[in-house]
């Protein structure tokens, strides 16, 4: 009887729409299934991986949320937040 | 003569700049994407330049049509002979996000040989915030001239045009990073290092505009206001534009006072009379409407609020395939379409957009009102229910506006998850412009811009229907009964299609004349019961109406099929003109017609039942 040692726990990567309010994190990429033109557009914005974005306001009822990156602040939708994948920030 | 391009981000102050340079009208705005022409003039203080405004967009890589068309003719500019430089602008407080776009610039500049220029837009409000921005760094890292200026205080405006129409130097290119290599990952890179090294450091700006997206986004505080904002707009649609629109049409009153016994008992009287004075005099009547909410709306667009407006609507939007953006046009259309049409080039998504046309004609218009009036007076008794609190007749006027809204919203729902574009829609992001204090000049000025569109437009085809409609109305009998006139024939001949929801050839008469104007069907429907100047008795005509034995089921069928169907020449004339083709206008037109008819057969077997 072969054993096999139980696979880690898949955790699920956190997107930008899981960043509470005032808290920072660093983009690491992109789920595959975002489109490749918007993928792009997001990068110059400012989204790129390894950017520092930081959640401003979070509204309640799901409405869309404010993101800093640099001196810019956006307004994201959870379709689009939910596309990008964080890290903690350093 | 020579010309020079202006290419910048949206919200970098673009247009602005534009107004001051050439004096013309132009829209500028504080909200993405809003600058949709591409519009040119002559440099006031080199009139030999021709200034060329291009819409503003984020990059060179399109991700809609609007941009790719832009990009396209931006590209194709750029191998004219007589451009002498290409102005790209950008918002010095933001300076990373404008920088990456400029360097794409400079990058199809250097491959075409063309002189650039950087301005640096919002000396202002670097001035008040005690901020820097190292302008001589900037420029010797790039080997790009860079201009730092005020488009809103006009600083450093004749430093600009000062560079202006001197042709191409050998110079110019001498010391120039050499862009036409780089890919896009190493301008960005760049933009990044140069945005950080020159530009301007700390958080003043974003924290004083945190601030106050923490009130107008706050569930109480935000709710409240955007009630309070949106009560406003609607406000100034509906009375503030009263007065000028009564100061219209008494003009129009007093010039047909003076004209008409000028003319005698003639033909051309009744014409003149008929045709001119009352058919496109009650479309002129709509101007002020125009230009005040068109006035308003950019306000709100320039202080930053809008964008804030569209956050708060994006999600219950959302559900019905709209987008935040939706919500104003559909606003704006409850007092009148055409405005609202107007408006929704504030979307720019495309396929939003799109169903954004479709909602509107289905908001309760203002021109519907005098038909609801009619037939709600005829109709529904005068009863009040709970101790007085609620009027039957309030209560159905309420139901019927509701009605229309409920039915612009389940279109919009239903074509949006049927349709096979479904799952390529453009994703909502949208930046939050800061918060400032419009600029009142260039409002005011695409306000009249905007009105005067509106006249020269959509005017001649509204006028030619006009016409038409009056004269099936007044041959050959010369007016003397319209039920015999060709379009009372007309009327007969479609009675059959009236005649299942129980309605006579007086209102098929009635229906096709509300094409002018949807409540032209009262003074039609008075002019065939016999009575004079009937919007001023309604509560005759709706005695006579029930006098006719015409059933309360006809009466809701024909409430149905005004609150659905488009009978509206200017609404449909204004979809042609901005969208630039007839698909939607006449999709628009036959699909509410069948289903303001189906609907309206369901509500007439329905109340037949019970009533």
């Amino acid at each position: 009887m072969r054993s096999h040692p139980d696979p880690a726990p898949e955790v699920p990567a956190k997107t930008l729409w899981d960043l509470a309010q005032d808290e920072r994190c660093r983009i690491e990429s992109f789920n595959s299934s975002l489109d490749e033109a918007y993928r792009v557009r997001l990068m110059e914005l400012g989204f790129h991986p390894g950017e520092i974005v930081t959640c401003m306001y979070t509204p309640k009822l799901g409405a869309p949320r404010l993101y800093r990156v640099h001196n810019t602040v956006y307004s994201l939708d959870d379709d689009v937040a939910g596309m990008i994948l964080i890290s903690e920030a350093a | 003569m020579h010309e020079a391009l202006l290419i910048g981000t949206p919200n970098s102050g673009k247009s602005l700049l534009f107004n001051q340079l050439t004096g013309l009208n132009q829209k500028v705005a504080n909200f993405p994407g809003i600058t949709v022409d591409i519009s040119s003039g002559p440099v006031m203080a080199r009139p030999n330049v021709r200034l060329v405004d291009y819409p503003g967009i984020y990059s060179l890589h399109s991700i809609s049509e609007e941009e790719r068309v832009a990009i396209r003719a931006f590209r194709k500019a750029l191998l004219q002979e007589n451009l002498d430089a290409v102005l790209c602008i950008l918002d010095s407080t933001r300076l990373e996000k404008g920088l990456h776009f400029a360097l794409q610039v400079f990058r199809e500049c250097q491959k075409n040989n063309k002189r650039m220029l950087l301005v640096a837009n919002m000396k202002d409000v670097l001035l008040r915030n005690d901020m820097q921005l190292d302008i001589k760094g900037l420029s010797r890292s790039l080997g790009v001239e860079v201009l730092l200026l005020s488009a809103k205080s006009g600083e450093g405006i004749p430093e600009l045009t000062a560079q202006l129409g001197n042709g191409i130097n050998q110079s110019d290119q001498e010391g120039q990073l050499d862009f036409s290599g780089m890919s896009d990952f190493e301008l960005r890179n760049l933009a990044h290092e140069l945005a950080h090294k020159y530009g301007p450091s700390g958080d003043l700006l974003i924290r004083s505009q945190a601030r106050l997206d923490a009130f107008f986004l706050n569930t109480w505080s935000g709710g409240l206001s955007f009630f309070v904002i949106m009560y406003l707009l609607f406000q100034s649609i509906f009375t503030w534009a009263a007065p000028v629109m009564d100061a219209v049409e008494s003009s129009i009153r007093f010039i047909a006072g003076l004209v008409l016994p000028l003319l005698g008992a003639t033909i051309l009287h009744d014409f003149v009379k008929d045709a001119l004075f009352e058919g496109i005099g009650a479309f002129l009547v709509f101007v002020p409407q125009i230009f005040v909410l068109t006035l308003v709306v950019g306000i709100l667009e320039d202080s930053g609020y809008l964008a804030r407006a569209a956050v708060i609507c994006h999600k219950p939007l959302r559900f019905f395939g709209l987008t935040g953006k939706s919500f104003i046009p559909m606003l704006s259309g409850v007092a009148c379409a055409i405005p609202g049409i107007y408006a929704a080039r504030m979307v720019e998504s495309p396929r939003k957009r799109w169903l954004t046309y479709m909602a509107i004609p289905l908001m309760p218009c203002s021109a519907r009102l005098p038909v609801y009036t009619l037939l709600i007076a005829a109709f529904i008794p005068a009863n009040q229910a709970l101790g007085g609190l609620v009027g039957l007749q309030g209560l159905a006027m309420f139901l019927l506006y509701f009605f229309g809204v409920f039915v612009g919203l389940l279109v919009t729902a239903l074509v949006s998850r049927t349709s096979p574009e479904h799952s390529h829609d453009m994703p909502f992001v949208l930046e939050m412009p800061p918060y400032r204090l419009p600029s009142w000049k260039p409002l005011l000025r695409n306000s009249w811009n905007r009105s005067k569109h509106f006249v020269t437009r959509a005017g001649t085809i509204i006028c030619s229907v006009t016409i038409a409609v009056w004269f099936l109305g007044y041959f050959p009998n010369y007016g003397e009964d319209l039920g015999s006139s060709w379009l009372g024939t007309m009327g007969k001949l479609i009675e059959p299609l009236f005649a299942p929801l129980g309605l006579d050839w007086k209102y098929g008469v009635a229906v096709l004349s509300s094409f002018l104007a949807r409540e032209v069907f009262v003074g039609t429907l008075g002019t065939l019961y016999g009575i004079e100047g009937a919007g001023e008795h309604i509560s005759s005509l709706a005695d006579k109406i029930q006098a006719s034995g015409l059933s309360p089921a006809s009466g809701v069928a024909c409430l149905i099929l005004f609150a659905v169907a488009l009978q509206c020449v200017s609404t449909l004339t204004i979809l042609y003109k901005e969208t630039g083709s007839l698909r939607l206008p006449v999709q628009l037109f036959l699909g509410y017609g069948v289903l303001a008819y189906g609907i309206a057969l369901i509500g007439y077997h329905l109340t037949a039942l019970f009533v």
